[in-house]
């Protein structure tokens, strides 16, 4: 099922950003499960998964990819990472969850979605306290706009 | 905020709204990032939040409306997305007002609304359209 729930959430963000930010996208490459990539700074954003399945989808936005974004959205220019730039981030992440989720409940995988938790430049700060995170595997999807990660976390 | 053709759902009033909806938005964002200290703008921050919150629940209704007349077999759903999102406007009308006009709270609220505003008339509103053009309605929408 962690192939089914990774390769939906990739087809959400892929459909979600090419919709609303009318942006080139490519298709996502599959990483090997471990660390994603260290950036010097990029906002990290866990959404809780709850039902069928438990666990959290991650979304890394680096720096660079989230002031892009930002700016094809608003028609301005950002040049730092700010309460604006994370809530914006923070709803596209949240927006791909639903969509997602709403395309597991075709396949009858039923699951809701928590409130978005985010970091910034802290990426293990969002890993669910005190509970074993496994079952790991996380894409990369490269856009016109930048790189975006995602991983899903089973518990 | 950027409008763009390619936003149309070929209903002359929604399209004309969402056209609007969009220049209020931008007032608002543009505004509200304008390299003035906070305590200078704040009055037309919230002159131009207003503005443009009035103007969101207006849309709603209207587009409401239309849906229902067209018989559009997502209309409960939709409303629901619209009270959701008329609910947290509310709420976070009430919790900046009872901040003291934070600035913080108003760019969270402002990053959240663009994001927002966009995927529901990228997305939500074009299934619209899509419906209304199954059943015939674009053009006819009087």
């Amino acid at each position: 099922m962690k192939g089914e729930i990774l390769a939906r959430f990739s087809a959400a963000t892929r459909e979600v950003l090419k919709m609303m930010l009318d942006i080139d996208v490519e298709d996502a490459s599959l990483e090997a499960s471990g660390a994603v990539a260290e950036s010097v700074e990029e906002i990290a954003i866990s959404i809780g998964l709850t039902g069928d399945f438990s666990g959290e989808t991650d979304f890394y936005f680096p720096r660079g990819t989230a002031l892009e974004m930002v700016k094809i959205m608003s028609g301005m220019a950002f040049d730092e990472v700010d309460d604006f730039v994370i809530s914006a981030m923070g709803e596209i992440s949240n927006i791909i969850s639903g969509n997602a989720t709403t395309e597991l409940s075709k396949q009858k995988i039923i699951c809701d979605i928590l409130p978005p938790k985010i970091a910034v430049g802290d990426k293990d700060a969002l890993c669910p306290c005190g509970k074993e995170v496994s079952r790991s595997i996380q894409t990369t999807i490269h856009t016109s706009a930048g790189d975006v990660s995602l991983a899903v976390k089973l518990l | 905020m950027v409008w763009k053709e390619k936003y149309k759902i070929g209903v002359d009033l929604i399209d004309r709204q969402h056209e609007e909806l969009f220049g209020r938005v931008t007032d608002f964002v543009e505004t509200l990032r304008s390299p003035v200290p906070w305590p200078e703008k704040v009055e037309k921050v919230n002159s131009t939040l207003s503005f443009m919150k009035d103007y969101v629940v207006a849309h709603f209704d209207a587009e409401e409306a239309y849906q229902q007349k067209i018989g559009y077999d997502k209309l409960d759903a939709h409303k629901k997305i619209h009270s959701a999102m008329v609910a947290y406007v509310s709420d976070f009308a009430s919790e900046y007002e009872k901040a003291g006009y934070n600035e913080q709270l108003v760019q969270q609220f402002a990053g959240k609304l663009l994001a927002w505003l966009i995927n529901h008339v990228t997305c939500e509103d074009q299934k619209i359209a899509d419906f209304a053009k199954r059943k015939g309605e674009i053009g006819h929408e009087g």
